[in-house]
């Protein structure tokens, strides 16, 4: 390995632990000035909290940062603006009535006796997004007038405008993006490259980090697992190795429910914007789960079949009869039901006891003459409750005290005390322990067991793998595999989510 | 037994129909052959509709402008003296011929300058102003003194007394009325008002009274006050009557000016806190200011104030009376 | 067969109130001119255009310190800047203004002083609420304008108090060059208010606060520093709208504020629907105070019904934030 150029960048030996969870462990990351430098890794793996230390958002617990020869004792986003580090967050964070010369100029206008130049800040902010970022945009443009690929463009001009940037961190900047959006976008990275700035390139698109960045790092775990140099096109594999390691647990339950008739169809489903053209079926007794990358549409087809969207095209049967759905409650009324992603938002009331979470959607069962039935209530809830094992064993308990699996059991219980027939779960794990996480599991299998369709939507690969019959895997909008999991390895299903290409040998 | 504010209100307005048709069906200028505003416009300002007295004194008005053959031009400033004054800016705009302005504060004065610069001649309705050619209005001297020697006799010449008196600084007539009446109650060296002075809302006088009137009830504890007045109107007697009787305080009197026939109600009722006014002719009162105006194009010389009559009411009877006597109808 | 028919319609209708949302104001507005012209034919001369610039100088100089809240905090009107409270610290500060110069004998000067004081203290008392203390501006300035309010009533007693000071009476009937002073003063005003909102850096700063927090933040700028400084600005307007708001009254009187707040909302919204980028700006506030109150003119010279003049303003205010909230909807 050749080291010509100097490193602008190097982190060392940073660790950061929050209550519970160590992010990073002893964890390394250096870039070579001029290198656009990728990293990667599977959710959690401490990506976002390095880049967090960095921008001086997170303080280190331990470990080294020198920025361009010089040691930084403290780390301040002040700081390490002032040492020429600029951060192109994953959200735009424009001002949509803004002009285009006022965003890039944002906090540091010029200004004269007759207040703000505004030709000359539209001219120099014209000037620099052609030059600089090969961009042709009007100053005078409002923001929100502009494509979501040009809105990134001033995002980057905005850090850049000073001059005084000398290394850009890129955190998942395609995700809003479509493939021509894309291009525009690397091309605007290539004149960077070219004008000496060096980056960090942070994203889950596999093939997107083989075909620009110079390197790699790997994280594993709050580690780096491993660095790749001259990256090309045919690394995909490795990083994927690299990225899953070879310690996953085996606890998932043992499959033997059985998918019978077809009871949700959808067909040519789009909503002009997220998502286009999708076809699924999903059977009773089948586990049917749904891979993509944040940006990929997931989040919004799980809405749009649950009602909380609208699509713009397309139909869904169910049990063979069309199935107009125009709110959650029609989809309730029809036997459907979501898990949402975010239980603590959508899902639970929170400062209600357990027992009334449980009979939310059912009061009609126990109510009489519009009075409920207290004692009916209770006992149902305790029933359902013993059944999934809600710890603690007490329904009169306020939800907000429960744990993440607990509450997440809570949800679930809710929905089978009404008898259900199709279940959508979105995240069923997310923030929850391994422990409930078995249990969760379990209980997924069951409702699939007893005959119900299940369709998991989760961003863990082995997750699916685990707990399905098949996976479809959406990428920018459309279905581009329906997967067994009886035939499909975990890393043919990263490089299918990820877009990267799949070399033979790197089968794990 | 207590009579509500809502009642009292429906009444009204039923019987502001009744007297406007009246009114409308004997034009009160037969009485002067010769007078008439025909061709003229004539711009009435009122500062509001919701009570009785103001209402009345512009529907006396319109209806007169209209019998002698004008056109009149409404604005009404919807009980918010700043509208009232605003309104005026408009009828100067309209280039009407005459103002008729029914109350309203110094906020006016301003505006009636204006007016008589611009040549348009200015007759008030209950208000002194030196651009007015001519205030139509009560014999305030008389109900001031008449109020206060009526409530000395109804505590027996001494005793506390609170009173209601926000405008007296604000509007000349309600000065006249409330100094007329601490005028006669220096001779009972036995009656103390209670100090500081009440100060009711304009706008929404009764229900505010009704919380004042608690807030004080609570400070004087029974035995420690014998009356309330109200200085120079008697919408706030309304809410304080009602006051009265939600904490059972009925031995304190109520008194207050202007009679309108809902106080009149409260005071025929038996045994009723509410024991003496002064009715107003309000109605009389807007038309005997269109007829001022017509007057006054006739080329008549005016004096500077026309008086209508007032009518004392003391007790129950006296109340039913008046009442009927005014044309308001009969009270059982 | 019935397809997802139905969400491509709605689809449509989106569209509709893409296009149409944010007229819809100026189309509403634009109607009742045309009727109004056509109902009173002088409301379309010159005179009355100097009648409205001259009613509108209260709201527009409180629209000005609104304008500047709502810039900073965001235009969502339950979770973004307002500020109920300017028109309540506004006649506040007329109150001590007045009692000052009426019942203490003050100068003019001085007086205004303090009373601007007062004024601006009261936005540090809403800067401190919202900012420090982490209260929704809505209820923050809510509860604000009541104590406000109250705090008037109590140094005034509640009882009007005329001002006749020859400044406050030049303010009021002044004339330079055939425009009233009022007008020029409050042109003045609006346009240092422009300059430093629109046109520098700071200004420019304090939008980029209200247009997207973490934006600023991401740019150095510091959210609280200027959500903090605009209530005080606000509290500046306030100070120097009752200056206005005396002249405009010959004086204080109680209940000033009501009218004047739901004015200065409409006005601030209104004049969103204005402006290209269809954001609440200072210069879109001060045509929305000229409109309002060329509609309150409007309705008057034609002789519509006072209590439907509010059904009428409060509905407008309901097209208005209804249009911003669609528009916002079919933006995002």
């Amino acid at each position: 390995m050749t080291t010509s150029s100097a490193h602008i960048l190097e982190m060392s030996g940073i660790t950061k632990a929050f209550p519970g969870v160590l992010a990073l462990d002893n964890a390394n990351l250096s870039v070579q000035a001029g290198h656009i430098h990728g990293l990667v890794g599977e959710n959690g793996a401490g990506k976002s909290t390095i880049i967090k230390v960095l921008a001086g958002v997170y303080r280190r617990d331990s470990g080294q940062i020198i920025i361009d020869g010089k040691a930084m004792a403290e780390v301040t986003p002040a700081l390490v603006h002032a040492a020429g580090l600029r951060f192109i967050h994953q959200e735009l964070h424009l001002v949509p009535h803004f002009t285009v010369a006022e965003s890039v100029f944002m906090g540091q206008e010029q200004q004269g006796w007759f207040g703000i130049k505004s030709r000359a800040m539209n001219e120099a902010a014209e000037r620099f997004l052609e030059e600089t970022l090969n961009a042709e945009i009007r100053g005078r443009t409002l923001v929100r007038d502009l494509g979501i690929a040009h809105r990134k463009l001033v995002q980057i001009a905005r850090a850049l405008i000073d001059n005084q940037a000398r290394v850009v961190v890129f955190d998942e900047p395609t995700a809003p993006l479509a493939s021509a959006e894309i291009d525009q976008l690397f091309d605007a990275i290539a004149r960077l490259k070219a004008h000496g700035i060096s980056m960090i390139y942070v994203s889950h698109y596999l093939g997107e980090i083989t075909s620009i960045c110079d390197r790699v790092a790997v994280f594993r775990n709050g580690r780096d697992v491993g660095v790749i140099d001259d990256i090309g096109l045919r690394d995909s594999g490795r990083m994927i190795n690299m990225m899953v390691g070879r310690d996953i647990a085996d606890f998932y339950p043992v499959k033997n429910h059985a998918p019978s008739e077809p009871l949700l169809t959808i067909e040519g489903l789009a909503d002009r914007k997220h998502f286009s053209d999708i076809n699924l079926e999903i059977k009773r007794g089948e586990i049917v789960g749904l891979a993509g990358l944040i940006g990929s549409g997931r989040e919004e087809l799980v809405d749009t079949i649950y009602g909380l969207r609208r699509a713009a095209t397309g139909r869904m049967l169910l049990d063979g009869k069309p199935l107009t759905l125009k709110s959650p409650a029609d989809a309730v009324k029809h036997g459907i039901v979501l898990v949402p992603r975010d239980r603590r938002q959508d899902g639970l009331v929170l400062d209600m006891a357990v027992a009334d979470n449980i009979n939310l959607a059912s009061l009609q069962d126990v109510a009489r003459a519009f009075l409920i039935d207290r004692a009916a209530a209770v006992k149902r809830a305790e029933s359902v409750a013993d059944r999934l094992d809600v710890r603690p064993h007490n329904v009169g308990a306020i939800s907000r005290l429960l744990s993440g699996g607990n509450q997440q059991k809570v949800v679930l219980a809710r929905w089978l005390v009404t008898g259900s027939r199709l279940f959508i779960l979105d995240e069923p794990t997310v923030g929850v322990d391994v422990g409930a996480k078995v249990e969760i599991y379990r209980l997924i299998e069951k409702l699939a067991g007893e005959g119900a369709a299940v369709f998991v939507s989760s961003s863990d690969p082995n997750e699916l793998l685990g707990l399905c019959d098949r996976i479809l895997v959406l990428l920018r909008g459309t279905i581009i595999a329906d997967v067994d999991t009886a035939t499909t390895s975990l890393d043919q299903l990263i490089a299918l989510t990820t877009g990267g290409e799949l070399q033979h040998g790197a089968t794990a | 037994m207590a009579l509500n504010i809502k009642r009292a209100c429906l009444t009204s307005v039923a019987l502001a129909a009744v007297v406007g048709l009246a009114s409308i069906a004997t034009p009160a200028a037969a009485a002067d052959g010769n007078l008439s505003l025909k061709g003229k416009r004539i711009g009435v300002a009122v500062v509001g509709t919701q009570h009785f007295w103001d209402r009345e004194a512009f529907n006396g008005a319109l209806d007169e402008v209209k019998a002698l053959g004008g056109e009149p031009v409404p604005v009404d400033g919807g009980r918010d003296n700043q509208v009232h004054a605003d309104n005026h800016d408009i009828l100067l705009a309209a280039k009407v011929d005459a103002v008729i302005s029914i109350l309203g504060d110094a906020a006016v004065e301003p505006k009636f300058k204006a007016l008589k610069e611009a040549g348009i001649p200015v007759f008030t309705v209950d208000h002194l102003s030196p651009y007015s050619i001519n205030n139509s209005t009560s014999d305030n001297y008389y109900m001031g003194t008449t109020i206060g020697r009526f409530m000395a006799d109804a505590i027996g010449g001494k005793g506390k007394v609170a009173v209601f008196n926000a405008f007296e600084g604000a509007l000349r007539i309600c000065a006249i009325r409330t100094q007329m009446w601490k005028y006669v109650l220096q001779d009972y060296p036995d009656i103390k008002i209670v100090k500081p002075e009440l100060a009711e809302s304009f706008a929404n006088a009764p229900e505010d009274a009704r919380k004042k009137t608690l807030d004080l009830l609570t400070q004087y504890p029974k035995g420690t006050l014998d009356a309330i007045h109200v200085g120079c109107w008697d919408q706030p007697a309304i809410g304080v009557v009602q006051a009265l009787e939600e904490t059972g305080r009925t031995e304190i009197k109520v008194t207050a000016l202007d009679a309108g026939p809902d106080t009149l109600e409260i005071m025929a009722e038996k045994n009723s806190p509410f024991v003496a006014n002064v009715a107003q002719q309000p109605h009389k009162i807007g038309m005997t200011s269109a007829m001022n105006v017509a007057r006054y194009f006739g080329g008549e010389k005016l004096l500077p104030q026309t008086f209508v009559e007032v009518v004392p009411v003391k007790g129950p009877d006296s109340a039913k009376k008046v009442y009927e006597d005014l044309g308001y109808g009969k009270l059982k | 067969m019935t397809s997802l028919a139905s969400p491509r319609q709605s689809f449509d209708i989106g569209r509709l109130a893409r296009a149409v949302a944010p007229s819809l104001p100026l189309i509403v507005f634009l109607a009742m001119f045309v009727y109004l012209g056509i109902a009173s034919p002088s409301f379309l001369e010159p005179s009355t255009f100097a009648l409205i610039l001259k009613q509108s100088i209260p709201t527009t100089i409180v629209s000005l310190g609104l304008a500047t809240v709502v810039m900073a905090g965001g235009d969502d009107v339950v979770s973004g800047g307002i500020d109920l409270s300017i028109p309540a610290a506004a006649v506040l500060a007329a109150a001590v203004v007045a009692d000052l110069v009426t019942n203490h004998a003050w100068f003019i000067g001085p007086a205004l002083l303090i009373g601007l004081l007062t004024a601006v203290a009261c936005g540090l008392v809403n800067a401190f609420l919202v900012v420090l203390v982490g209260m929704t501006p809505l209820l923050a300035t809510f509860a604000s304008a009541t104590a406000f309010v109250g705090i008037g009533k109590v140094v005034t007693a509640s009882r009007r108090i005329n001002v006749t000071d020859p400044l406050v009476v030049w303010l009021r009937d002044g004339v330079i060059a055939g425009v009233p002073v009022g007008v020029i003063a409050a042109c003045v005003i609006s346009a240092v208010f422009y300059f430093v909102l629109h046109r520098t850096r700071w200004g420019l700063n304090l939008q980029a606060v209200g247009g997207n927090r973490d934006a600023a933040e991401i740019s150095g700028l510091s959210p609280a520093k200027f959500i903090a400084t605009a209530f005080v600005i606000a509290g500046l307007a306030a100070g120097i709208g009752s200056i206005f708001v005396l002249a405009r009254g010959s004086g204080w009187a109680p209940g000033t504020e009501e009218n004047m707040m739901m004015e200065m909302v409409l006005a601030t919204f209104l004049g969103a629907a204005f402006s290209p980028r269809r954001i609440v700006t200072l210069w879109g506030a001060v045509l929305g105070a000229v409109l309002v109150s060329a509609l309150s003119v409007g309705f008057g010279s034609v002789g519509i019904d006072i209590f439907w003049t509010g059904c009428i303003k409060g509905g407008l205010i309901l097209v208005v934030v209804a249009s911003s909230a669609l528009s916002r909807k079919v933006n995002i």
